[in-house]
C-alpha cells in the first residue's frame, strides 16, 4: 500500500495574496473583505505578489530541508465554479523541492490563492476567502499505512504550528489524498478537511479497494470525493474524463525571483523546530525522550515547561506536566490552552514537589482547578497542607475504633485501611497516606 | 492641445463653453456615427461648472484643465456602464475607475462618455459591436476601423479633445489611421492596466488618441508610470520634456520590403511620399532586412487566441453580467455565454481553448510564447542599427461596412502591419498622413522599448506633412 498527500495550509498573512484584502474570512461579514481585484471584476488586475505570503511558504519549505528555485511563475488553472470569481485559480510553480519530513519525502510545495466559499444549499457565495494565500505541500507516496500517514500529518500540523504560519486553527488542513494498493491503480481522494477524516476516508478506501481486487474487479485510475457526511467516497471522475486546465503562465503576474539573501536570512532565523527543542529538552533538563516528546507535541506546554523549569526539578515538573495534567486534561477532552489559571498549575507541583501537600491533595487540587472550583490557587493550597501533628490523629482513631483495632489485631488485616480513610478524613486528605499507614501499623504491632 | 488647455485655465473660453462646443458636435453626429454607448452630458456639465469656479477663483490648475475625454468602453470608468460592447455586460456598472482614467481626470479632463467598439475588442473595422456599428465619419458608409472604432471616431469628428483606447494587435493605430488622427500604443508596461478589460494580457496596452501629436505627449505624460495595481508597471518617462527638445535631424529610419508585402497600391504610394518628407526634415532613410509580416502575424494568434480564452473564463454570469438558465451549473454557464457572445468572441473562445489545451504534447500557446522571443530578438538587432522603424499603419483605405465581416482571414488582414509592435512591445504611433480622395491614410512608426517619448516627439515634426 502507498499513501500520499497533496496538503493545502492557508497561510497567515495580514494581506491577500494579489490585493491588500484582510484575511480573517472566518470572522468577516460576508463579502465585506473584497475589492474588485479578488472578486474577479472586469479590468481588475493583481496588485504586486504579497511578500510575507513568499516568506512564510520559504520558511515550511526551508524546515522540510527543502531546495528553493531561485524563480516561480504563476500559472492560470482554468475551470468553472461559481467560487472562482475569474474562471481561473492562480498556482505557482514550484517554489521548492525535495525535502523530507520523517521517513516521508517531499516533493514540492507551491503558492497559490484560495477560491471564495459556495454554499451549495442556499446558491451564495463568500468572497472573503477568496485570493487568501495558501501552500500546497506534495508528498511522495512514502507511507504504508494509515498509522504512518497520521503520524505524519500530526508532524507536519505540529511543524506548521512552530513555524507560526498557520491562518486560521480551526482549519489547518485540506488534504487531497492518494491511495494505491498492490494490483490496483493510483485513486485521489478529494475534499478531506481534518486528519481524523484523513484516517476515516482512507480506511474506508483500503476496504473498498481490497474488495474490488479480491472480486478480480481491479481498481481504476480516477478521482473520489469523500462525503463527509456519509462517511463515503464517491467517484468524480475516471482519467479518461480529466478536466484540461489549460495551465497558462498568468501575463499579468511579472515572474518572482526569489533573493537568495532572503532564503538565507529566513534560514538563519528560522525558530527551534519540534524535533530540536525534544533533543535540547533531554540534554537541558535531563527529562526522558517520551516525556520531552510530550512537552513539544503541545507548543505552549513545551513553552510553559521551560518557564518554570529553574524554579522546580525539572523533571518532576516535566512528569508533572506530561502525565498528571495530560492525564486530566484528556479525561476532559481539553487541551493545554484551556487551562484557567497555568500558575496555578504551577503553584500546585510545587507544592507537592516541596511536600507542603501530599500527592492525593495536589491531585484533587488539580481537578478541582480544571473545573473552575478555585478561585484563589494559593489559599486553596493552604488549607490542604500537610498537617503537622498526624500521630495525635492516628492516636485518636485508634482510640475512637476499638473495635476495627481489634479485627485487625485478630489478623484481619484489611481493617486497617478503615483506620487510614479514617485518618485522611479528619486531616481531609492533607495527610500522607502511607505515612499514616505505616504509622497505624508501628501503633498496632 | 496644450494652448487650447492655456485657454481653459486663462478663462478665455470656460472649461462649460468648451464643453457645450463638443456637445453641439456631438448632437450633430452621433445620431448618424454611434460612436458613443453611453454619454454622461450632465455629469460632463456639473464637472465643467466646477471647472469654471476654479477659472474665476484663479485656481485652474492641472496639466489636462477642461480637456473633454471620451473613453473605450472596456476601461473601467467609475459609475459608469462597462459593457465591453457585449450583451454580456450590457448593464454592468463599473465600481472603480482605471488608473489611466484617474489620472487623466485628476488633471482636469472631463469624462463626456464611454465609446463604441468591437465586441470586447475583437474585430478590425468597429463592427461587432452589441450595439450596432460604429460609421466613418469621413464616409459613413464604411468602417472607422477597430477596435477602438468610437474613441477614434470621437477624437476625428470634434465630439472630445482626446480619447482612450486600447491596443492588443492594433486596435488604436488601426482606426487613427482609418479616421486620420493621432494614436499611440506605447511599450507594453509603461501604462497602468488596471481598469482596462482583457483581450490577450501579454498584448494589450491602453493609449491615446489626440488630433495632434501634443495631445498624445500631454496625455502619455499624465498617464505613463508605476501605480501599485499592475504589477508589470515599472517604469516612467517625461514626455513633455523631450518633446519640446527633441531634434529629428539624423535620426536614423529604418524600413524594409517585409512591411509592404500585401500592401494594396494607393496606401504604398503614400508610403512612399512618407519616406521622402521623412528624408525632408533631416532623419536618414535606412533599407533593411525586416521580418516579413505575412509570417509575423500568424504567431499573433497563437498568443491572442489562447490569452483569450483565458481572459473570458470570468464572463459566465455567475457573479455578475448576463444571467444564465438551465438546470445545472454547465448549462447555466453555458447559456449565459452562448447568449451573451457574439459570433466574433464564440470564434476566439473556441480557437483559444484548443490552442491552449495541455491534451497536446506542448499548447501552442507555449509555442507562440517561444517563438516570440525569437521576434523580440530579431527587432532588437534592428534597432541596433536605426532608431526608427516605418511601415503603412494598414495595408488597405477603409473598406464599406459589412465587407469583410464574414470573412475573418480578409478582416485580420488589417492587422499584418501592427501586430509586430504589439508581439514585441515596443511603442508604435499612427501618423494621420494625406488622404486618398475624402479617406484619410496613415503612417506608422515604432520606436525602442520605453523611448516612447522621442518616438512621439518625431511624430510631430511629421504633422501636417501629408
Amino acid at each position: 500500500m502507498r499513501i500520499g498527500f497533496e496538503i493545502h495550509v492557508q497561510l497567515k498573512t495580514e494581506s491577500k495574496l494579489f490585493c491588500p484584502c484582510p484575511t480573517n474570512y472566518w470572522e468577516a461579514e460576508p463579502n465585506s473583505n473584497v475589492c474588485p481585484v479578488c472578486l474577479g471584476l472586469p479590468g481588475s488586475k493583481p496588485h504586486p505578489v504579497n511578500e510575507e505570503s513568499i516568506r512564510k511558504a520559504l520558511m515550511v519549505a526551508l524546515s522540510l530541508g527543502m531546495e528553493v528555485k531561485p524563480k516561480i511563475l504563476f500559472l492560470r488553472k482554468h475551470y468553472f465554479y461559481p467560487d472562482l470569481p475569474s474562471g481561473y485559480q492562480r498556482t505557482s510553480t514550484p517554489l521548492a523541492v525535495n525535502g523530507r519530513l520523517g521517513k516521508v519525502r517531499i516533493r514540492e510545495i507551491h503558492v497559490e490563492e484560495d477560491p471564495g466559499r459556495y454554499d451549495l444549499k442556499e446558491g451564495l457565495v463568500d468572497f472573503n476567502r477568496s485570493g487568501v494565500s495558501l501552500i500546497e505541500i506534495v508528498t511522495e507516496p512514502d507511507m504504508t499505512s494509515v498509522e504512518e500517514a497520521e503520524t505524519f500529518l500530526k508532524d507536519l500540523h505540529l511543524l506548521l504550528t512552530y513555524l507560526g504560519v498557520i491562518l486560521n486553527p480551526s482549519v489547518v488542513f485540506r488534504v487531497d489524498a492518494n491511495i494505491s494498493l498492490e494490483g490496483g491503480e493510483r485513486v485521489e481522494i478529494k475534499n478531506i478537511n481534518s486528519i481524523e477524516s484523513v484516517k476515516k476516508a482512507l480506511r474506508y478506501e483500503i476496504l473498498r479497494q481490497k474488495r474490488l481486487l479480491e472480486s478480480g474487479r481491479g481498481v481504476k485510475r480516477e478521482t473520489r470525493h469523500w462525503d463527509e457526511a456519509r462517511g463515503v467516497t464517491v467517484s468524480l471522475r475516471v482519467k479518461e474524463t480529466e478536466e484540461d486546465y489549460r495551465y497558462m503562465p498568468d501575463p499579468d503576474i511579472p515572474p518572482v525571483s526569489i533573493d537568495p539573501s532572503l532564503v538565507e536570512e529566513l534560514r538563519s532565523s528560522l525558530p527551534e523546530l519540534p524535533w530540536e527543542r525534544k533533543e535540547r529538552f533531554v540534554r537541558e533538563y535531563g527529562v526522558d525522550r517520551t516525556v520531552a516528546d510530550a512537552l513539544v507535541r503541545d507548543k505552549a506546554l513545551g513553552e510553559f515547561f521551560e518557564e518554570k523549569a529553574g524554579e522546580i526539578s525539572p523533571k518532576f515538573w516535566a512528569e508533572f506536566l506530561t502525565s498528571r495534567l495530560k492525564g486530566e486534561l484528556n479525561y476532559r477532552g481539553l487541551d493545554f490552552s484551556a487551562v484557567p489559571s497555568k500558575e496555578g498549575v504551577f503553584l500546585i507541583a510545587k507544592a507537592w514537589h516541596d511536600g507542603r501537600i501530599t500527592k492525593e491533595a495536589a491531585v484533587e487540587l488539580l481537578r478541582k482547578l480544571l473545573d473552575g472550583e478555585i478561585g484563589d490557587v494559593s489559599a486553596e493550597i493552604e488549607k490542604f497542607s500537610v498537617v503537622e501533628n498526624v500521630e495525635d490523629v492516628v492516636r485518636e482513631v485508634v482510640e475512637a475504633f476499638p473495635e476495627v483495632v481489634e479485627d485487625y489485631r485478630k489478623g484481619k488485616k484489611a481493617a486497617i485501611n478503615r483506620l487510614v480513610g479514617e485518618v485522611m478524613k479528619r486531616t481531609r486528605g492533607r495527610a500522607d497516606a502511607r505515612r499514616v499507614r505505616e504509622l497505624l501499623e508501628k501503633l498496632l504491632s | 492641445m496644450r494652448e487650447l488647455v492655456k485657454e481653459l485655465k486663462s478663462g478665455e473660453l470656460l472649461p462649460s463653453e468648451h464643453l457645450e462646443e463638443v456637445i453641439e458636435k456631438i448632437e450633430e453626429r452621433e445620431p448618424r456615427l454611434n460612436a458613443f454607448i453611453s454619454l454622461d452630458v450632465e455629469g460632463a456639465r456639473e464637472r465643467a461648472k466646477e471647472l469654471d469656479k476654479l477659472v474665476r477663483s484663479g485656481r485652474a490648475s492641472g496639466l489636462l484643465f477642461g480637456l473633454v475625454l471620451a473613453v473605450k468602453d472596456n476601461i473601467a470608468v467609475e459609475g459608469m456602464r462597462l459593457t465591453c460592447a457585449s450583451r454580456m455586460l450590457e448593464n454592468y456598472v463599473s465600481p472603480f475607475s482605471a488608473t489611466a482614467v484617474e489620472r487623466l481626470v485628476r488633471e482636469g479632463a472631463i469624462v463626456i462618455g464611454k465609446t463604441n467598439m468591437d465586441e470586447f475588442a475583437c474585430g478590425s473595422s468597429g463592427e461587432t459591436s452589441y450595439f450596432g456599428p460604429t460609421r466613418n465619419p469621413w464616409d459613413e458608409e464604411r468602417v472607422p476601423g477597430g477596435s477602438s472604432s468610437g474613441s477614434a471616431v470621437a477624437v476625428a469628428a470634434g465630439m472630445s479633445d482626446l480619447s482612450l483606447g486600447s491596443d492588443t494587435g492594433g486596435s488604436i493605430r488601426n482606426p487613427a489611421s482609418f479616421t486620420g488622427v493621432f494614436g499611440f500604443k506605447p511599450t507594453y508596461n509603461l501604462v497602468s492596466r488596471y481598469g482596462l478589460v482583457d483581450l490577450a494580457m501579454s498584448l494589450d496596452v491602453i493609449g491615446p488618441f489626440s488630433p495632434d501629436a501634443d495631445g498624445i505627449a500631454l496625455s502619455m505624460e499624465v498617464m505613463a508610470g508605476p501605480d501599485g495595481r499592475d504589477a508589470g508597471v515599472q517604469r516612467s518617462l517625461s514626455f513633455l520634456e523631450t518633446f519640446d527638445a527633441f531634434d529629428p535631424e539624423g535620426v536614423r529610419v529604418g524600413w524594409g520590403e517585409g512591411f509592404l508585402e500585401g500592401v494594396e497600391e494607393p496606401v504604398r504610394r503614400h508610403f512612399e511620399r512618407f519616406l521622402n518628407v521623412l528624408d525632408s526634415i533631416g532623419a536618414e532613410l535606412v533599407e533593411l532586412r525586416v521580418p516579413p509580416m505575412e509570417k509575423v502575424w500568424p504567431l499573433y494568434y497563437l498568443i491572442m487566441y489562447p490569452e483569450f480564452a483565458s481572459a473570458m473564463q470570468r464572463y459566465n454570469g455567475l457573479t455578475y453580467g448576463l444571467r444564465g438558465e438551465g438546470s445545472n451549473l454547465y448549462e447555466v454557464i453555458a447559456d449565459a455565454r452562448g447568449k451573451g457572445f457574439g459570433r466574433e468572441v464564440k470564434r476566439r473562445i473556441i480557437l483559444g481553448t484548443y490552442l491552449s489545451m495541455e491534451r497536446y504534447e506542448k499548447s501552442f500557446h507555449e509555442r507562440g510564447v517561444k517563438l516570440r522571443r525569437g521576434l523580440r530578438a530579431e527587432v532588437k538587432k534592428l534597432f541596433e542599427e536605426v532608431d526608427f522603424l516605418t511601415s503603412p499603419t494598414v495595408p488597405f483605405l477603409p473598406f464599406r461596412l459589412g465587407e469583410r465581416l464574414d470573412d475573418p482571414v480578409k478582416m485580420y488582414a488589417a492587422d499584418a502591419l501592427t501586430v509586430l509592435a504589439n508581439l514585441t512591445g515596443i511603442p508604435a504611433i499612427n501618423v494621420p498622413f494625406g488622404r486618398e480622395g475624402r479617406l484619410p491614410v496613415g503612417m506608422q512608426l515604432m520606436g525602442r522599448w520605453f523611448e516612447d517619448d522621442r518616438l512621439v516627439a518625431m511624430a510631430r515634426f511629421l504633422e501636417g506633412r501629408g
